[in-house]
This record gives C-alpha cells, sequence and structure tokens, in this order.
C-alpha cells in the first residue's frame, strides 16, 4: 500500500486550468511533490532532470503531444517504467487504443471527479494509504 | 466587442446556432455563429491567421461534477482544443466574451460567476481578451462571424424572455466516460 505522499507526479497539460485542477486532486489525495509542464517537451526534458513516479498528461498539447511524450517516456530506458496516465478530452477510443499500443497505463476522461482520478491511479500503484 | 445592429453581412450562407452545453468551430467568411445567452457565457474566438473560429455556450462556471460541457473549463478546452486542432495557434486567439447577466432578484448570481470564471480563464491561460460584453440584466442573442471576428449583440427585451426561457431546455445527456473501456 503506498503512501501517496511518497509519490512523485508530473502534470503535463497546456492549459493552466486543468493543471491546478488536477493538482488540486492529487492534494486532496495526499499527494505532496507534483510537478507540471505546459508541454510534452517540457515535461520530458524535467523528467530526464528528475524522474517521477506517475505522469498524468493531456493529450492535445503543442511542441510535443501526449502521445509523443508517452512515446519518449518509453524508448529512454531510466524513465521507461514511469506510470503514465493519459488525459483525454471526450472518450476517444481510437486515441486510447494508440495510448495502448505506446504503453500507457490507464485514461482519464475529462471531467473527471477527485474519486475517478483516485480510482485511475489505485489501478496501478495499490490502494492509497 | 458589440457592434450596431445595422444589417451589412450580405452573404452570409450558413447560421449555425450554438445551443447550450455546445460548441461550434467554423471556417470562412460565409459561417454566422449565434446564440442566445440569459445567465450563460459564450466564449468567441479566432485565429485570425489560421482564419479558423469558434463559439461555445456553457452554463456553469467551473470544472466539478461530471455534466461535461455544461461547465466551463470542459467546454472551453474543448472550444481550444478543436481550433488548435484545425491549424489555430493559442498565442494568436482572440477571445470574446459575453453572457453573465443575472435574470432573476432571489436566485445566486450565477451569471457574475460565470462572467468572473471567463475573465479569469482568459487571463490564466494567456488568452487575448478582445472585449465583448458580459453581466447586466438582459438576455443576449450573439451573432459571431469567425471568418472576420466581428460580432453583434442584441438585447432581448424583458417581454422577450420567453425566447429566452424555450432556449433552456435539457441539454442531451453529456458524454462523460470515465471508465467505459477500462484497461487493468
Amino acid at each position: 500500500m503506498p503512501a501517496s505522499s511518497s509519490l512523485t507526479c508530473l502534470i503535463v497539460d497546456d492549459q493552466q486550468t486543468i493543471r491546478s485542477l488536477v493538482r488540486t486532486g492529487l492534494q486532496q489525495l495526499g499527494f505532496r511533490n507534483i510537478f507540471d509542464a505546459p508541454d510534452g517537451e517540457d515535461g520530458l526534458r524535467q523528467m530526464l532532470a528528475r524522474p517521477v513516479h506517475l505522469v498524468i498528461s493531456d493529450y492535445n498539447m503543442p511542441k510535443l503531444d501526449g502521445l509523443g511524450l508517452l512515446r519518449a517516456i518509453r524508448s529512454h530506458p531510466p524513465i521507461q517504467k514511469t506510470a503514465f496516465i493519459m488525459l483525454t478530452g471526450r472518450a476517444d477510443k481510437e486515441l486510447v487504443q494508440r495510448a495502448v499500443q505506446f504503453g500507457v497505463n490507464n485514461y482519464l476522461v475529462k471531467p473527471f471527479t477527485v474519486q475517478t482520478l483516485k480510482e485511475k491511479i489505485e489501478a496501478i500503484f495499490g490502494v492509497l494509504a | 466587442m458589440s457592434h450596431a445592429a445595422s444589417d451589412d453581412s450580405p452573404g452570409v450562407e450558413r447560421k449555425i446556432h450554438v445551443i447550450q452545453g455546445e460548441f461550434h468551430v467554423a471556417e470562412g467568411d460565409d459561417v454566422m455563429l449565434t446564440t442566445i445567452l440569459g445567465s450563460c457565457v459564450a466564449a468567441c474566438m479566432r485565429d485570425p491567421k489560421a482564419r479558423v473560429g469558434g463559439m461555445n455556450h456553457f452554463l456553469l462556471p467551473g470544472a466539478t461534477g461530471d455534466e461535461g460541457l455544461r461547465y466551463g473549463v470542459q467546454s472551453m478546452e474543448l472550444l481550444v482544443n478543436a481550433l488548435l486542432r484545425r491549424g489555430a495557434r493559442r498565442e494568436r486567439l482572440e477571445v470574446k466574451l459575453f453572457g453573465g447577466a443575472h435574470l432573476f432578484d432571489g436566485l445566486s448570481d450565477v451569471g457574475a460567476q460565470n462572467s468572473e470564471f471567463g475573465e479569469r480563464f482568459l487571463r490564466d491561460e494567456g488568452l487575448s481578451y478582445h472585449g465583448g460584453s458580459l453581466r447586466g440584466e438582459r438576455a443576449r442573442r450573439i451573432q459571431y462571424w469567425p471568418g472576420s471576428g466581428r460580432a453583434r449583440q442584441i438585447l432581448l427585451a424583458p417581454a422577450e424572455t420567453t425566447v429566452f426561457a424555450a432556449e433552456r431546455r435539457p441539454t442531451a445527456t453529456p458524454v462523460v466516460d470515465s471508465g467505459g473501456l477500462e484497461l487493468f
């Protein structure tokens, strides 16, 4: 049973509003070490400098989108096992299927509740303490 | 900014009505997007270089709940993303905001909350605010030409609130799927 306070998370989304919402949700779940990035390129740069346990990333982003970020992470051995949750604007099954091919761990359709966020994280890490 | 109501828009061939909880993106000079607003807010956005624009229509501020596009955060994000997919660039987006009226005394001022949300969203996201018309006590009909960025506001007379009331029909079931395809 991992303690959420011991998990580090990177939120990648080009919208500040969404980053704030996800951050607030994670804080409600007990996360303390939360970082964020406005696009996949910045997110990857941050991860290579400071690996995290979990990435929660939007799909639609400039420079490097969510799928590109996922592929880049899976191709960099030091960070390739990082848990990855893809945020999608709608229930886009084609996108989810492509993300599955690239090794996504789970996905989250916006808008979501904190409970849904918790369930998606627990599906990867087990029940959070 | 709202403009005078002179009808100098010959050549409009397509008129698209954006109802509550929806958004629409279009390109070309022959398209007009229109909606009717009470306490709801509509954002009219366009990229003048990509010549693509759109309009949304949200009912409530914030993001809580599972009611999707009824909420501002979701509605704004989907509109922005739809524009980006059509070639728009975030830094070039020009946004006008309309609506947010306080129509009925005694009820919480959802219109003010929607207006504040819209303005805050633009500030937080660094989007360029190109005016519009928020708050007040009258319902509005908004017409927006995404090709030119021109907008027209027509304030509805109090007696015309029946038109507005007719507009407030229930929205379709929102597209929300938080687990229809569970992976693990």
